[in-house]
């Protein structure tokens, strides 16, 4: 258990070293919309945290990393509620490694 | 290469096909993954998913004022075969829509399918290409050429997905987002070329989804 909270931590800290470095240019689809696109048409849902930033939050280096951070762990309990629905409870199905 | 729905909203029944679509890949590897799986991925099924999250936001500049992120398919697929890895996939980017609007909503269907299915399914042409022989230079080449083939056939579903919405239809939006992707792709190719070797270096216990590579996987 320790050494699964020690992972999380460093994807934390992963997150934390890199969103300063991370590019703001637009992505593959984004450059083709960019220079072929006509204009995209709005949303019709925009999310809590567009753009992954908190809108209350004007730093933006803080506001992206606490994005990114509940969204990581948002991730990790969805898809650990999904590990413990899929598979069942007594080992023996392929844990013969 | 995250749909919004805003590509797509002049084509609302190809993306309703795509839902259908994508929704039948997920029960089958809903299936497949319940008959396979013990309760020992758990741990690793949680931790490598939200790594995938977070490494999505790090894009990395490549050339010509575009960027590119990881998008961890055969990441996924690798570290837990190929059923969990689509559905893994799935939740990582159900979360980027629902709380960070990064990928439509109405368009999630195509998105699941470009990204998390087809990722999921570059277990197989791994397998094909290892023919079983894991732990060598072949491996990691075959990882390599499947996550740079990953992101291109997303690419590729992506650009036909959204020709609609553009006045030069697929004729413009198939060539430029392959071109694009291309490059991107070594980037997919590169970082989970190292993530996978590095993982078996240090930790080849884990490595679940090798041991579906080392048995007969069945369809």
């Amino acid at each position: 258990m320790k050494k699964h909270l020690g992972t999380v931590a460093l994807i934390v800290v992963f997150l934390a070293v890199f969103i300063p470095f991370a590019s703001s240019s637009p992505d593959g689809l984004g450059r083709v919309v960019k220079t072929f696109g006509d204009a995209e048409l709005a949303p019709f849902w925009n999310g809590l945290m567009s753009d992954y930033a908190i809108a209350a939050i004007g730093d933006p280096y803080v506001s992206t990393l606490l994005a990114g951070v509940f969204g990581t762990f948002m991730v990790l309990l969805a898809t650990f509620l999904l590990g413990k629905v899929m598979a069942p409870k007594n080992p023996e199905v392929l844990d013969k490694q | 290469m995250h749909i919004p729905d805003g590509l797509i909203t002049n084509n609302p029944a190809v993306a309703v096909l795509m839902w259908i679509v994508s929704l039948a890949f997920l029960v089958w590897s809903w299936k497949k993954a319940k008959a396979t799986y013990s309760r020992s991925i758990t741990a690793l099924l949680a931790i490598s998913s939200a790594f995938v999250f977070a490494a999505q936001m790090i894009n990395f500049p490549v050339a010509f004022g575009t960027s590119g992120h990881l998008v961890g398919g055969t990441f996924l697929a690798v570290l837990l075969g190929p059923y969990a890895a689509m559905l893994s996939m799935t939740i990582v980017l159900l979360m980027q829509a629902f709380f960070f609007a990064d990928g439509g909503l109405l368009a999630f269907g195509m998105n699941a399918f470009n990204m998390a299915i087809i990722g999921g399914l570059s277990f197989f042409l791994i397998k094909l290409f290892t023919r079983n022989s894991t732990g060598s230079r072949r491996f990691i080449s075959s990882v390599f050429v499947a996550s740079w083939l990953s992101v291109m056939v997303g690419a590729l579903l992506a650009a036909l997905e959204v020709g609609p919405a553009f006045a030069g239809g697929i004729m413009v939006t198939v060539p430029s987002m392959l071109f694009y992707h291309a490059i991107i792709g070594l980037g997919e190719g590169a970082i989970t070329a190292v993530l996978i070797s590095s993982i078996q270096r240090m930790q080849p216990a884990i490595i679940g989804g090798l041991t579906l590579l080392k048995e007969k996987t069945k369809l």
